[in-house]
Parts: structure tokens; sequence; C-alpha cells
């Protein structure tokens, strides 16, 4: 390769969801841009397998055992790394990570054009000031440099070039956005929902999940078909992932370079001029070191990979890692807890069933601690889940064979309802990431060693799910009601989030409110890492709008040549 | 874009990316390990015997009636790949052991193997079977371990993931095309659901 076209206007680190957005943005507004992806190329008409049905994999769904145990005894923990979307997932043993004794951390990772924009869970939440001013107010964490008014902008902004379906429901905690027409909620959840309006009025409210799919066709791209099975990719785009949305539109600028089997080493440090001024890389396929040069430098490579590349980024003025001047690199890590819930049985409707499958659930936001105190635990959670009928499985567990024992499963059992619970979790400096100088991963970068673990806050949140999670199931009449805690490792929500902090002050925080490095003024990370509080709801819609956010912001700076 | 032009594109995109653009000996050596799989995969663990009498036990739990049944789906080659490839040592074992289990109780009560017996006999046989997973559940045991349990659940899965399962009996749709939360079912019939 020419050393010209190793100097760009622009280097961003991902092409996921944040990556995407800094790709598009930063070509759009006239910045010769490099992409470097870890991962492999997608091509969608041969990479995404929705439409493979059961019979054509080998084993029908139930996936490679020995492999998964072989290859990604982690990543096998996801519901999506499955036999069709197990490739969208890394391999354990070329990305190793370590953890502390008795604190599990389950990293899910996916290293590919598009990232995990490709087998995310599409839910699409606004923040709230709610959320934004929660540190402030408690005490936890630093305060957030931003307000909702801030961010409110490019929540509009970045909707309405995916595309959002969804209900607007007028609740402070919960902004609306500009949403396509909602999904349909089914016959169990209607009646769930009308009968908790009676019940609680406007304070608990069943609604069908806003998402990132399209519900009629929008710019460009076509409505969903419901076959049920987004994170194995959709051929007709109607999901938002970067591969199909974003990275074709910075592509369209003719600006964009994007490539792949990029594995970004660290971050080069002009200790002279004070400035970041470029990336070191090495060849996925190759394993040769690369450098690339960019006036700015955009991480987005996922929360605990961007913190990473910092932490590995060291020199003369930052031994411990680059734009960590105030010691909070790779400190208050995050996730969502996730499984407290309750379900049960709703009586009735039995002639009644789905069509099509709806890949959306229902949403009730949150309701705790939003205008009063709750005695045991600070901040608050939401509740994912729906409705359904048993089908065929329940069979297994069933007497009887023979021609009745087949006519009989055509009959679906009866409507199920789940709450499915998922919570804030506190901005602890005791959750945290390090280099691990004992292990490397298979490009001999030092991994990380993760060291995280749930407060009782967030435990008696999880309790607090599953009792009002059954309150609600017996208010409305259902039967057979369980509540449940189910207790998940952190990470395997996914919505890890945190260790280069957002805030005011550089004592304290790692970037300013503009997601720019306090230390290194051309240097942004805008993916999860970022962020100052967690909030309960989905992340990814927050790191897109502070990805544009920060990318108009940049190009403005670098035009009054502040950068 | 409407429904027939998704279908057009998903037919392109199933396609197009298997063979072409090999060359005849590329696909020739595609063709010979594709053949090799295939036998492969017919009996990999299962001796004829053994074969023949899980494909008769599946067709005893799910018969044809008014679609076929587990033996049309070839749920005893989805439990020789399974057993052969999924399975550990462990289980494998186990699973054979209750297979061989029935011929020794059939041969108890009836004097014959399994295959020997006759459809009532076979019945009576995989009756008691199911009669110990039942009191196994209602005394609240596990019952996974059973090899009427495993066997069970195996038909199932095998039938209902097969392309016979999902088309004739479930009548799955790939591509719905739209989506209502609260339509009316049709009375029980292939598809109802």
């Amino acid at each position: 390769m020419a050393a010209a076209a190793r100097t760009f206007d622009a280097i961003v680190v991902g092409s996921g969801i944040s990556g995407g957005w800094a790709a598009k943005e930063l070509c759009e507004r006239g910045l010769s841009t490099l992409v470097l992806e870890a991962g492999r190329p997608i091509r969608p008409e041969i990479d995404y397998v929705e439409h493979v049905p059961p019979w054509q994999v080998h084993f029908r769904g139930l996936g490679d055992r020995r492999a998964l145990e072989r290859d990604q005894p982690i990543q096998k923990h996801c519901y999506a790394c499955d036999e069709w979307s197990g490739k969208f997932f890394v391999n354990d043993t070329d990305n190793p990570y370590t953890t502390a004794p008795g604190k599990p951390f389950d990293w899910i990772r996916g290293r590919q054009v598009g990232g995990r924009s490709i087998m995310w869970g599409r839910q699409v939440y606004r923040w709230s000031d709610l959320d934004f001013e929660a540190n402030a107010k408690d005490g936890f964490g630093v305060d957030w440099p931003i307000r909702y008014a801030d961010i409110a902008p490019w929540y509009d902004y970045v909707e309405d070039f995916i595309g959002i379906s969804g209900e607007t429901l007028g609740l402070p905690q919960l902004p609306d956005g500009k949403f396509l027409p909602p999904m349909q909620l089914n016959c169990a959840e209607r009646w769930v929902r009308e009968r908790l309006a009676g019940r609680y009025g406007g304070e608990r409210v069943v609604t069908i999940g806003r998402c990132a799919i399209l519900t009629k066709a929008h710019r460009g791209r076509a409505a969903c078909h419901y076959c049920g099975t987004c994170e194995r990719g959709c051929i007709t785009y109607s999901y938002f992932n970067s591969v199909h949305v974003t990275l074709p539109a910075a592509r369209a600028t003719g600006r964009l370079t994007l490539r792949p089997y990029s594995v970004v080493h660290s971050v080069i440090f002009d200790e002279r001029k004070g400035r970041a001024t470029g990336v070191r890389v090495i060849d996925a396929q190759t394993k040769q070191p690369l450098e690339f040069q960019g006036r700015v430098i955009f991480l987005c490579a996922s929360a605990l990979e961007s913190t990473r590349i910092l932490l590995n980024s060291k020199s003369a003025s930052f031994p411990t890692g680059l734009a960590n001047s105030s010691g909070e690199l790779g400190r208050n890590l995050m996730d969502h807890t996730m499984g407290g819930g309750a379900n049960g049985t709703i009586p009735g409707f039995e002639d009644r069933i789905e069509r099509g499958d709806r890949p959306n659930g229902i949403y009730v936001p949150r309701y705790r601690n939003v205008r009063d105190q709750h005695p045991d635990f600070l901040r608050g959670y939401a509740f994912q889940g729906g409705a359904g009928r048993s089908g065929w499985g329940r069979g297994s567990s069933q007497a009887g064979f023979g021609p009745g024992f087949k006519h009989a499963l055509r009959t679906p059992g009866p409507w199920r309802f789940t709450f499915y619970g998922f919570g804030e979790c506190l901005p602890r400096p005791t959750n945290y990431v390090e280099p691990d100088p004992e292990t490397v991963d298979a490009w001999g970068i030092p991994a990380l060693k993760i060291h995280c673990e749930w407060s009782d806050n967030e435990r008696k949140a999880l309790q607090d799910m599953s009792v009002t999670a059954a309150e609600m199931l017996e208010a409305v009449g259902a039967t057979d009601v369980s509540p449940f805690v189910n207790d998940n490792p952190p990470g395997l929500t996914i919505h890890e989030m945190g260790t280069a902090r957002m805030g005011r002050d550089p004592k304290t925080s790692v970037l300013n409110a503009h997601n720019q490095a306090h230390d290194v003024k051309n240097l942004f990370c805008t993916d999860g890492a970022c962020m100052t509080s967690s909030a309960n709801q989905n992340p990814s819609i927050t790191y897109m709008a502070l990805t544009a956010r920060a990318a108009a912001y940049a190009v403005e700076a670098m035009k009054r040549r502040e950068l | 874009m409407n429904r027939r032009d998704v279908l057009r594109v998903l037919g392109g995109a199933a396609t197009v990316p298997l063979f072409a653009g090999l060359s005849p000996g590329e696909l020739r050596a595609r063709g010979i390990t594709t053949h090799a799989r295939a036998r492969g995969r017919a009996l990999q663990v299962l001796d004829p015997h053994q074969s023949e009498t899980v494909a008769t036990i599946a067709e005893l739990i799910l018969p044809e009636t008014d679609t076929p049944g587990a033996r049309a789906a070839k749920v005893h080659e989805f439990v020789d790949v399974l057993l052969a490839e999924w399975y550990d040592d462990k289980d494998r074992g186990r699973f054979l052991a209750g297979l061989a289990d029935v011929d020794t109780r059939c041969r108890g009560a009836f004097g014959v193997d399994f295959l020997g017996a006759s459809e009532a006999q076979r019945t009576a046989i995989l009756a008691g079977l199911d009669a110990e997973v039942a009191a196994l559940r209602a005394a609240h045991a596990k019952p996974d371990d059973h090899f009427f349990s495993r066997m069970k659940w195996l038909t199932l899965y095998g039938y209902y993931t097969s392309e016979v399962g999902m088309m004739e009996e479930l009548r799955w749709q790939v591509i719905p095309g739209t989506y209502d939360g609260c339509v009316e079912r049709q009375q029980p019939a292939p598809g109802g659901f």
C-alpha cells in the first residue's frame, strides 16, 4: 500500500453500531475516512441466513456442541450464538480475557464488518433527564456533562435515518420519538395492557417494544416480513445494522475506505505535538504490523475493546494508557442486570393465535423511583417480555404417543405471559478492567482482565422485579403465576458500558461532553465506553446519537482549526 | 418491494453462492465430499437393526396420519447424527443400552425382538416405557436419563424440524409477510396452530 493511502482525515476504529455512524457522519461532512474493522467482511447475499430452514443445518439448530465447547465456550451463552449465527461471534481461544476468581463476566463479541449490529436485540429507548441527572442526585459516579436537551435533536436525527417502530406514550421518563407505526400486541398482551391500565392508571404501562425494525418502507428499505430471526441477518434490510444502513451511506460519499481484518493494537501519540497521529494495526490474516495516520481518531470498537486499545497505548506522557491522566480509564464498568420477573397463564383466547413471527415483544417503562424513592434500592428497571402459546415442544414432557398424541399437539397450549426485567447498574470504581500482562490474543495484543460483580443495589432491584411482576400478573387475573430471579453474570446482557466515562472534570473523567478525550483533543470515543451511568434502557440508540453528535462537533472544530 | 420480489431475491440468494464459479474439477471434489457426508449420515453409529428399531419406535410415537410420520421425516437419521457427532460417550452408551433393552423387554414379554413383534405388542412395550417416564415425573424425579424420555424428545425434535414436519404438519411459512397478533385459529388440523 502506498504511503499516501495510509493517511486519512479521520480514522474510525470499529464498524458496528457506533463505528458505522461515525463513518457516515464524518464522510458526509467531507472527511476522507478510514474504517478499521478487526474481523471479516460481510456480504449480505451470502452471509445472511435468516431463511435457511432447520433441516438445512446439520444439527437442526442444536448447534455443533463439541465445536461450541471447544471454540466458543463463552459466546455460546448468548441465545443468538446458534447454529445459524454462531459465525457472527468470536472464537474465544483467539480472543481471550481473564476474570478475577469468583467474579465471572461473559464478554460477548462480534468481529466482522457490522460488529454486533448484525445480531443485536434491536430494542431502542431514549434516555431522559431522570437518567442524565441520576449520578448527580444520588452521588454514585460523576455527573453527566450533558442533559436530555443536548442529545434530543440527535436522537431525532438518528431515529429518522434508521427507522424506529413504536408507540408514543407521553411519559417523562421514556421520551417519545418520531415513530413508524407500532407492531401489534397479541390477544393476551392487549388483555394484560387493558387490565393493567384499569388497575394502575398510567403508572405501569404495557406497550409494544420500540425497535429498529421497519413496519413500513423507509428510505429505500423494505418493511419487515415477520420471518422472526433478525439476528441471522435480513436480506430485505428491514432492521437496522451498519452493514446495510450506515456504511452504505458513508460509501456513497466516495470518501470511505473500509479495511477489514485490521486489528487495532494502539493509538499512536506524538509527545511533541500532544496529539494522536494514527493507529498501530496488526493485519488479522498476515499478522504483520501496519500504521495508519489520521487527523482525528474515533474509537468505536465497543466499550471494552476501545478501553483496551487506550490501556495498551502507553507513552511517556501516559504510562498507564492514553488519555488516562484521571486514572479513571478502565473503571466504572457496568452492564444491565437481567432476569427478574414472573410468568403466568392468561385465561381465554383459546380460539385465537398469532400469525407471523413478530421479532419484538412488550415493554413496561420504568415505574420504580420515578416520583418516589424505594427504601431498598436506587435507580430503576423496565420489563420486556410478551405472551405466546406453547407448541409441539411441550409434547416431550407429556405422556402418550401415537395418532391421538400427534394430533393433540396441533392444539396450542394456553397463553402464557412473561415479564422479564432489565435493571440499572450503579457505576462503581471497583468494577474495572486492566491489561493482563500474562495473556495475549491471537495477534499478540495484551488481553484484558475484568473485575466485575453485582452490588446489593442490583440484587435488590432484581428481587423487586420478581415481586412487582408477580403482583401485576395477579392483579390482572392471570393464573399459575410464577415469580423468578435468574442469576446471570455481568456481561451476558451484552450492554457492557463505562470504563472511559464522560464528565465535566478532567480529573475524574476521561471524555468531555462531546466524547472528546480531555487529554488528547483529536481523540474521540463514542461507543459504550463513554457512558457515565447505565440507566435501564437498552443503550445502542444513545451510542448512535452520541456518535453523530460527536462527529458533527469534531468536524466543526477541525474547520475552526481547533483540532 | 412486494412479497414476490422478496421471494425472488431470496431464491437468488439461496442458489447462487453454493456452486457458482466452480471449475468442473472443483465441482467434482465438492460432489464427492457431499456424497461422503450423505453416506456417513446414513449409518455412523446405528447398525441396520438399531436404525430400523429407532425408525419403528419413532413412527409409533408420531405415526403417519393425514400427514406423514416420523419415518418419512427420517428421524432415525437425525438420531444417528446426534449419537455420532453431538452426544458424549456416556449419553451415547446410555441411549444404545436403552435401545437394546427394548428388545430384551420384548423377548421377555413376547419371545421376539421388537421388530419381530406385532403392532399391538410393540405398542404394549412402549406404553410400559411411557408409564415409567410418567411415574418418574410424578415423583418429581428427572426423567431425562430414561431411554424413552430421550427417544420421545429426539423423535419430536427430529420430526418437527424436518422438512416433512415443518412443511406438511406445521405448514410453516418461511416468510409470513405480515403479523397479526390475534387471528382465529383453524380447527385442529395440520398447521392449525
